[in-house]
Order: structure tokens, then C-alpha cells, then sequence
């Protein structure tokens, strides 16, 4: 097995009594895209929130590309190139897109704050602006956006900053079906195996999106992992099939429904 | 040790009244999520209503009473409760502004309605003493008060146990929206409680009184005390609070019997202050605020995002400080000494703007520095002013600290928090560092020479007015080059989502020190001026109750622009000018009403007279076969387009039900130009102007609005007032 770039090793997360993750374990290789799927409440946001130093874990450790950064704040992470988008929008509502990508830019390149490096700072702001086709919206204020171009922005401010790793919390919830397949077409446009392009760990609710966007799958349930492997064979596993009760889960593949997804 | 215990004794008399405004404080807390700010300024109002009724009108004591407490506190209670209710799932930040507004209202409106002197009046229990021992004597009025707030604690205590009410109450509390799928009716447990916090509140007005005198600023200080024994149950446990108040009473008590006046009587009166600072700093991050899941919506307006040109900046801000001036030509004297102290007014009021505005961290401190600014001038400044320039960049230099200080606790508190802790910072301020000798020069005060810079002497009024015009250009310059820089950038993202700042490499620890040890550092340097214009200073200059005001000033010009801050030292200068009484006595009423009604608009009233600008193109336009400038119209359009699309996505939670939102509003601008062109003076319009015409914007519209628009005396019925649909057009941002 490949070291993976970002790794979570025996992590646990208690909410007084709450065990919100026990022991779990995660790898995202680089050049991959790895889904991390439970029903609500399993402690996915949680290890995100681990993940990028936004809390700290009880036990356990996180590696990125080898290095401890367990004990890193979440903006020194920030700029070792973890970059991740938030379940509740977190996009800086009163700075237009065009400044809510500049100064994500900004924020994790060394100097920039002091003024320096702005024609590259910009030159790359259009860049992923235009890849995202986000040009109309440039100059809108990032609140007055409705949700499906809000998941896109928070998309690109991710993007914008050249991350190694891109952590991606239920991107298309709150979007309808045609933003949906928009959504995966920039995704798998952005991310993957290419040079430059980051890992991906995602977390969604769209089983056929996970299914057909991710090469491996960690499924979490109660704070638990309860299997990890390609989508295949999480897709016949009993006990995903047992956590995600009630929902049907075709071999075929189409769709888990668990609180909250949008039928296909 | 029995010398203590008649201390102890007489605290628990004194800590029953704080107790009983902490469960008030609380209890509308726990059920809205608003921290009532203006709680010791209800207070007062009912205490002004029972002297009416009673001395003024000879009403039996009895009946006046009952009049206050079941009729006066009730109908405050019922108005709080209607004006505060469309804020739950707000910001905090507006939450706050709006609360401090209403009690500017309390503060500016009660003078206004009972005349400002003060007046003795007389407590409603025996005053007649009994004596407990051989050394303590007990009044009647104080067994009774503890009595009673005891009964009152006990009785809530059983409500909120034992009742459907106290079910639906902490339903609410644990989880607003779930409360509402339940069937629990939320509207009704705040409606409830508003009332009895307020009836509460009135008792508290009509037992303090009688010992501290029935003025308007002192109850309002008084009750502020109770907040720390409020934030001891962590602003939602009655139980706490209740023995927190009691506990603060008895060590405040216990604090006299070691010396009644030098610094351990400074530090009794003081005590409450640092309790609350202290706890704050030591619950930290334990403190989570009161709030319902659903995410503050955007501020209600939301001007275009366009920045003025760089070009159009210049012209126009070279043009502003070109008529400044030019001002001396047509004015001289006093009014010239009175807009230099607007001038100096507004370069405090701009790092504010970068503090609150862009930072997005509320102070209430920031006249602490403008004074240290001014103390360090008369220290310093030399007998001519010839070392005055040092002297201001040393005050600089130890603002820095301090202001690291203030800023020590942003770093575990936010929002409500922050804002409480940068108030008990400001108030320790007033009680323990400037009123002494060595600092200040004590209550006389000290003199500040006018500035002598580079053998330059500025002591004239024409010369120093022109001195503060290029410290103002100075200011100005600075904030609008970090306004438009990676620095502004990295304050905004902090402002509005820490989480994602932090996520992208913002380091908020730093960000949050730097902003407050410069924004108090450019406050103090600006400082050294203010003490210049006075010439003599005392503490009574710089205390919490200026900053406070200079706060709602910027809010109501406009926080998070620069032109905001130049809007409130106009407004500053105005109430110096001399104008008629009849309308400067409306001046701080109609300033709080206008906070009150562009809280929620971070561009103030500066977005109204850009929108009203464009209206007035608008309506222009409309006028057959006048010619539409391309350019414009599209602008204009623009703007519109972003209105509707944001009306559609239904973000705007109060805004959705008013249908009349979508049709243009040409009576509207109607009624805001007509108010401008009756009014007499440009700034004593603009609050009125504001609120008539942001009426349908604001989360307080309705009400708010509707005062205002029976304050500006334009008469428009609320309906018309709420057709606000325009966006803040193309216009600036400066
Ligand atoms: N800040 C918190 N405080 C207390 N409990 C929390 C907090 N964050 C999450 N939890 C709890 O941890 C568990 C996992 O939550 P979360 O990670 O958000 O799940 P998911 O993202 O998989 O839906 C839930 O039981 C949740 O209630
Ligand atoms: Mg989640």
C-alpha cells in the first residue's frame, strides 16, 4: 500500500460523552480521490475538522506527506497545502468572489500579505476563475450568492490556493440534480492524478457520485470505520448495507439514500 | 474576623438588587439570544415613571406602583420583545449594535420626556432602622428588598421548573428550531419572558434609586455591574446568577471595611469590572452565545462590491480635503474650533472602521486610548508644545501594549464576549488608571498645549484646524491604502468567517493582537490631538460612555466604510455647532433611532445617500426624452439584477414576506427626499433620512421605521417605507 499523503492514524474525538471518532484510520493517497461516506452524525466533519486542525483530536495522530502535523495550527496546515471546503457555506460574504479567491491566495503565500507577489497572485485567481467558468460572478458579493454557485466558489477558493490535499465536506448538498453533474464534471476536471492536481478526500451523500468519482472508500459509521476499499466491494459490504438501513443498495450502483440526499 | 460579618450583612442587602437584575439580564438572554445592553436604562425609565407618577402627578404610592410594574414594564417588556425578536438568527455583531442603540434611545429619550435634572425619590419600604448585635443596624427598606428579590428568585426558580412554561422555556433554549417542529411556541416563551425581565428591571430602577439618586447615567452604570454576576451562570443559569449577584454585593461589601476611601475604594468600585473581565478571560472559550442554527443572513443591504476607481478616489478624496481646506475662508472662531474637533473626531472614528468594520471585533474601549493619547500630550508636550509630535508617537508606542491587552481576550472570545470584555476593560479604565493624580492629574485634569511641530507652532485656531486636516488626510490616506490591500483583504476574511481565514492560512492570533494594538495605537497618537483641541483634559473625557458613543456614530455612518468614519465626525461637529435648541435636543434620540435602524446595513447611512443618489437618477431617467447615460444604466441594472436574484433565494428571512419589496419604490424616495429638504441642518436629517428610508431593509424596519418616521415627521405609513428594493447602485466604496 502506498503511503498515503494524508494520513489519520487511531484518531479520537470525545464530545463529553459523545465518541464522535474512536481509533479511525485513514489514508489518502496522493493523485487519488477518496470518498468518506456514514450517515449524518457518523463523525465525518469531525475528522475534517481533525484533519485541518480546526480541533484536536483526544488521541491519534495526523500525517501529511510523512511530517506529524498533529500539533500544527490550522493555519500553518493551511499553507503545507491542506485546503477545504465547508458542509455550512463559510465563504467571506462581504468580499466579492473575486477577493474571496485573492485573498485565499494570499492567505497561505508566504509575503503576500505584506503586498508582495501580486501580479501572481492574480494571474492565478483568472486562471482558476476562467477554468471554473466563474467569470460572471467575479464581482458579486460572495453572500448574495445562492447555494449552487456558493459550492462552486468555496470550490475554487480551495482550488486557488494549489493544495496538495483537497477536503471536500458534501459539496452538493443544497444543489439540484444539473448542478449536481456540474459539480462532478469541474471536480474531476480539477482533481485527480495529474500533475499539480490534489488528492481529494470527499465526503458526500451522492452515492453515485462517490461511486463514480472515487477510486477508494472509507465508510464511517457511529465514529467507527467500518470498511474501507474500492467502490465495488463497499458497495456489497454487509455492513455498510446494515449501517446505511432501510436504504437500498442496488449492485448496480445507483443510489443510497440516506437523510437528506437527493434521489437521483 | 466579627468585624466582618455586619459587611457581610449589609452585602447581601446590596448584592439582592444585583441578583435580581442579573435573573433579568439572563432570562431574556436564554430565551432570545440578546444581551440586553440597555437593561440598567429600563431600569431608570421606570424609576422616571414612578417619580412621575407619584411626585409629579401625586398619584398614591401604591397605585404608582402598580402602574409601573404592571402596566409601565409590561409594555416595555411587550415593545422589547417585538423590536428584538426579528434579531435571533442575526449577527451578533448587528444584535449588539441594536441593543446599545436602545439604550442611546433610553439615554437621549428620558430627558427628553421627564427634563434632565436630577431628583431625589423615595424608597418605597421603611427607611427606619432596627439593629441586629450590638454594631449593625438593618433598615427595614433593605430586609425587605432581600426578602422580596428572594421570594422573586424562588418564584421564577418554581416557573421555570414546574410550569409548561419552564418547559417550553428550556426547550427553546436547548435547541431553537427543534422547539419550534415540538410545538413549542417559541414567540410566546420570549414574549414572556421579556416581560417579567422587564418588570424585574423596574423593581430594580425603583429599589436603587432612593440610594443612588435618580439620574440618568447612574443607573444605567449601576446595573451594569450585574453583568457579571450574569456571565457567572454563563449569561443562562438563574441559580448563578442569582448567587453571583448576592456574592458580588457581599464582597464589595467586604471590601469597605478595609479602607472607604485611596485605592481600596477604587477598587471596590471597581470590582465588578474586573470580576467581569476576569471571568470572561477564565471562562473563554467555555462561553458559547445563545444561538438559533440557522445562519445570520447577510446584512440587509449590500452595496455593489465595485470600488471606486482609483482615479475617481483621488478626485474625489482630494476634492474633500481641498474644501477642508478651503473651509477657514468662510468660517472663523468657535465653529472652526468646533469642526477641528469634528476632524479629530472622525481619524478616531477611522480606526474603528478598521477595528469593527473590517476586522469585525467590537470595541467598546476604544476612548481608552484616545485618552491615553491625550494624558501622554499633557505629560509630555513640553510647556509650548514643542515636543508634542514625540510626545504623541510615545503615546502611540504605549497604546501598543495595552492595546494588546484589549486584545488578549479576543483571542478566546468573539461576538458578545468580546464586546463585554472591551467594556469591563474601558470602565476599569475610568475607576482605576485615569482618574489618578499621576496619570491624569486627577478630576481637575490636566492642560495639553496646542501642538509647536518643526518650530512650527499650531496654536492658533486657523493653524491647528489645518494641522488636524492633514492629520485627517494622513488617516484617510492610510486606511483606504489598507483598505484596498492584502492587509484589508486579511482582515474582512477574518471578520467574515474565522474558520475559513484560519483554514486558509490566516494566523488569527496575530491578526487579531496587530489590529488591536494599532488600531489603538493610531487612536491614541489622534489622541494627543483631541487633548490639544480641549486643552485641558480630565478623565470624564475619555470614559467608556465616549467610546460607546463613538460606536454607535460609526455604526450609524457607516462601519465598514471610510466615508463612515468622516460621516460621524460630522455628525460629532453638529452637536457642537451652535444651532437651535429645539433641534439639537433631537439630536441624540434621532442618532439612536438611527443606529437602531442601520444596525444591520455595515455601510450606514452612507449606503442611503448612495442609494438615494441613485434613485434620484432613476427617477431622472424616467422622465421622458431625458438622455440615459449608457454607462449608468447598466450600473444600475446590475445592481437591480443582484436584489432580485438574493429576494429569490430566500436568504432573506424578514424580507420575503414583504411582497412590496419587488416594486419599485417611488414613494419612498419621495418621502427620504422630502425629509432631506425640510430639514434644516444636513446631519440632523440624515438619522431621520436613514431610518425613513431603510424602514423596509432592516431587520427592525417595521417598528423602527415607523418611529422614525413619526420622529422625521414626514408622516409616510410604514408600507410605503418598506418598498426599498434598490441595491446600493455602482457607487463607491470610500
Ligand atoms: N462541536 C461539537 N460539540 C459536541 N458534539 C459535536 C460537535 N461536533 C460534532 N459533534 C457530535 O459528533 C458527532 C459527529 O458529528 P459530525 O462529525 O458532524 O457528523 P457527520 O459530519 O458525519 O454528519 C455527532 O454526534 C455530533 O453531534
Ligand atoms: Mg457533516
Amino acid at each position: 500500500m502506498p503511503e498515503g499523503l494524508l494520513q489519520a492514524e487511531d484518531v479520537t474525538v470525545r464530545f463529553g460523552g459523545v465518541v464522535a471518532l474512536d481509533s479511525v484510520d485513514l489514508e489518502v493517497p496522493s493523485g487519488q480521490i477518496v470518498g468518506l461516506i456514514g450517515p449524518n452524525g457518523a463523525g465525518k466533519t469531525t475528522l475534517f475538522n481533525v484533519l485541518s486542525g480546526v480541533i484536536e483530536p483526544n488521541g491519534g495522530r495526523v500525517l501529511l506527506g510523512g511530517t506529524d502535523v498533529t500539533r500544527w495550527p490550522t493555519h500553518r496546515r493551511g499553507r503545507a497545502g491542506i485546503a477545504r471546503t465547508f458542509q455550512r457555506l463559510e465563504l467571506f460574504d462581504r468580499l466579492t468572489v473575486y477577493d474571496n479567491l485573492l485573498a485565499a491566495w494570499e492567505g497561505v503565500t508566504p509575503g503576500a500579505v505584506l503586498g508582495r507577489h501580486k501580479s501572481e497572485g492574480r494571474a492565478r485567481v483568472a486562471e482558476v476563475i476562467e477554468s471554473l467558468d466563474l467569470g460572471a460572478l467575479a464581482t458579486r458579493l460572495a453572500g448574495t450568492l445562492p447555494t449552487g454557485q456558493a459550492r462552486l466558489v468555496e470550490l475554487a477558493r480551495a482550488i486557488v490556493t494549489a493544495p496538495r490535499v483537497l477536503l471536500l465536506d458534501e459539496p452538493s448538498s443544497g444543489l439540484d440534480d444539473v448542478e449536481t453533474s456540474w459539480f462532478a464534471q469541474v471536480l474531476g476536471q480539477v482533481a485527480g492524478a495529474r500533475d499539480g492536481e490534489p488528492a481529494v478526500l470527499l465526503v458526500e451523500h451522492d452515492m453515485s457520485l462517490v461511486m463514480e468519482v472515487c477510486a477508494e472508500i472509507t465508510v464511517l459509521d457511529f465514529g467507527q470505520r467500518i470498511a474501507h476499499g474500492p467502490p465495488e466491494q463497499i458497495r456489497n459490504d454487509p455492513r455498510v448495507i446494515e449501517a446505511y438501513l432501510g436504504a437500498e443498495i442496488e449492485p448496480e450502483g445507483s443510489a443510497i439514500e440516506p437523510e437528506g440526499a437527493i434521489a437521483p | 474576623m466579627s468585624s466582618l460579618w455586619p459587611f457581610f450583612v449589609i452585602g447581601l442587602f446590596s448584592g439582592s438588587v444585583y441578583a435580581l437584575a442579573s435573573m433579568g439580564i439572563v432570562l431574556t438572554y436564554r430565551t432570545s439570544g440578546v444581551f440586553n445592553f440597555a437593561y440598567g436604562a429600563v431600569a431608570m425609565f421606570c424609576a422616571f415613571t414612578y417619580w412621575q407618577f407619584r411626585d409629579g402627578w401625586h398619584l398614591p404610592e401604591w397605585i404608582s406602583l402598580l402602574l409601573v410594574l404592571l402596566v409601565v414594564a409590561p409594555v416595555v417588556g411587550f415593545v422589547s420583545d417585538r423590536l428584538y425578536r426579528p434579531l435571533v438568527g442575526v449577527s451578533t455583531e448587528v444584535q449588539i449594535v441594536v441593543s446599545l442603540g436602545i439604550l442611546a434611545f433610553f439615554e437621549a429619550g428620558v430627558p427628553l420626556a421627564f427634563g434632565g435634572r436630577t431628583r431625589a425619590i423615595q424608597s418605597i419600604f421603611p427607611i427606619s432602622t432596627f439593629g441586629v448585635g450590638s454594631i449593625l443596624r438593618v433598615s427595614w427598606a433593605q430586609l425587605a428588598t432581600f426578602l422580596l428579590t428572594a421570594i422573586l428568585a424562588l418564584g421564577l426558580y418554581v416557573l421555570l421548573r414546574h410550569t409548561r412554561f419552564g418547559m417550553a422555556s428550556r426547550a427553546v433554549i436547548d435547541n431553537r428550531d427543534l422547539a419550534g417542529l415540538l410545538g413549542v411556541n417559541a414567540t410566546a416563551v420570549g414574549r414572556t419572558s421579556w416581560v417579567i425581565s422587564s418588570v424585574f428591571a423596574g423593581l430594580v430602577g425603583i429599589l436603587l434609586s432612593p440610594s443612588q439618586g435618580l439620574q440618568v447615567y447612574v443607573l444605567v452604570t449601576v446595573v451594569i455591574y450585574a453583568f457579571a454576576p450574569a456571565v457567572l451562570g454563563r449569561l443562562v443559569s438563574l441559580p448563578l446568577a442569582y448567587a453571583g449577584g448576592m456574592g458580588l454585593g457581599v464582597l464589595q461589601s467586604v471590601l469597605q471595611r478595609w479602607g472607604a476611601s485611596g485605592t481600596v475604594a477604587d477598587i471596590e468600585a471597581a470590582f465588578p469590572y474586573l470580576a467581569l473581565f476576569v471571568l470572561l478571560v477564565v471562562y473563554g472559550k467555555r462561553l458559547t452565545e445563545v444561538r438559533s442554527g440557522v445562519k445570520p443572513v447577510i446584512g440587509a443591504s449590500v452595496m455593489s462590491p465595485l470600488l471606486m476607481s482609483r482615479q475617481k478616489l483621488l478626485t474625489s478624496g482630494g476634492l474633500v480635503a481641498l474644501g477642508l481646506f478651503a473651509l477657514p475662508v468662510l468660517l472663523r472662531g468657535p465653529d472652526l474650533g468646533d469642526v477641528t474637533a469634528g476632524l479629530i473626531y472622525a481619524a478616531i472614528a477611522l480606526t474603528l472602521v478598521v477595528l469593527v468594520g473590517w476586522a469585525g471585533q467590537i470595541s467598546l474601549a476604544q476612548f481608552s486610548f484616545v485618552g491615553i493619547g491625550a494624558f501622554m500630550a499633557g505629560h509630555f508636550a513640553g510647556a509650548h508644545g514643542s515636543n508634542f509630535l514625540w510626545a504623541a508617537l510615545l503615546a502611540a508606542a504605549i497604546a501598543v501594549p495595552v492595546g494588546l491587552l484589549v486584545g488578549l481576550p479576543s483571542l478566546r472570545l468573539s461576538g458578545l464576549y468580546l464586546a463585554l470584555a472591551t467594556m469591563a476593560f474601558a470602565l476599569l479604565m475610568d475607576n482605576l488608571v485615569f482618574p489618578r493624580t499621576d496619570v491624569s492629574g486627577g478630576y481637575t485634569g490636566m492642560s495639553v498645549p496646542r501642538p509647536r511641530i518643526f518650530g512650527i507652532s499650531f496654536a492658533s485656531t486657523t493653524s491647528f484646524y489645518e494641522l488636524c486636516v492633514v492629520l485627517l488626510v494622513l488617516f484617510g490616506v492610510a486606511a483606504l491604502a489598507v483598505q484596498r490591500s492584502a492587509v484589508g483583504r486579511r482582515l474582512k476574511m477574518m471578520r467574515d468567517s474565522p474558520l475559513a481565514a484560519s483554514t486558509f492560512g490566516v494566523n488569527l492570533t496575530t491578526t487579531k493582537l496587530v489590529v488591536f494594538a494599532l488600531a489603538g495605537a493610531a487612536a491614541a497618537f489622534a489622541g494627543a490631538f483631541d487633548g490639544a483641541w480641549h486643552l485641558t483634559v480630565s478623565p470624564s473625557n475619555y470614559t467608556f460612555a465616549q467610546s460607546l458613543e463613538l460606536l454607535l456614530l460609526v455604526v450609524l455612518g457607516g462601519r465598514s466604510l471610510v466615508a463612515g468614519a468622516l460621516l460621524a465626525g460630522f455628525t460629532y461637529t453638529t452637536q457642537l455647532l451652535p444651532i437651535p435648541t429645539e433641534i439639537e435636543k433631537f439630536i441624540p434620540i434621532t442618532i439612536a433611532l438611527g443606529v437602531v435602524s442601520v444596525a444591520a446595513v455595515p455601510e450606514g447611512s452612507v449606503a442611503l445617500t448612495v442609494k438615494q443618489f441613485w434613485a434620484a437618477l432613476d427617477n431622472f431617467r424616467r422622465l421622458p426624452g431625458s438622455p440615459m447615460p449608457a454607462a449608468l444604466a447598466l450600473d444600475a441594472r446590475g445592481a437591480n439584477g443582484a436584489q432580485l436574484e438574493r429576494g429569490a433565494n430566500g436568504a432573506q428571512l424578514q424580507r420575503g414576506a414583504n411582497g412590496a419589496q419587488l416594486q419599485h419604490g417611488a414613494q419612498q424616495h419621495q418621502g427620504a427626499n422630502s425629509a432631506g429638504s425640510d430639514g434644516r441642518d444636513g446631519a440632523a436629517v440624515y438619522p431621520a433620512a436613514a431610518l425613513s428610508g431603510r424602514g423596509g431593509e432592516s431587520p427592525l424596519g417595521g417598528v423602527a421605521g415607523g418611529v422614525a418616521g413619526s420622529v422625521a415627521g414626514d408622516g409616510s405609513p410604514v408600507e410605503e417605507l418598506v418598498a426599498t428594493t434598490r441595491g446600493g447602485g455602482g457607487g463607491g466604496d470610500a
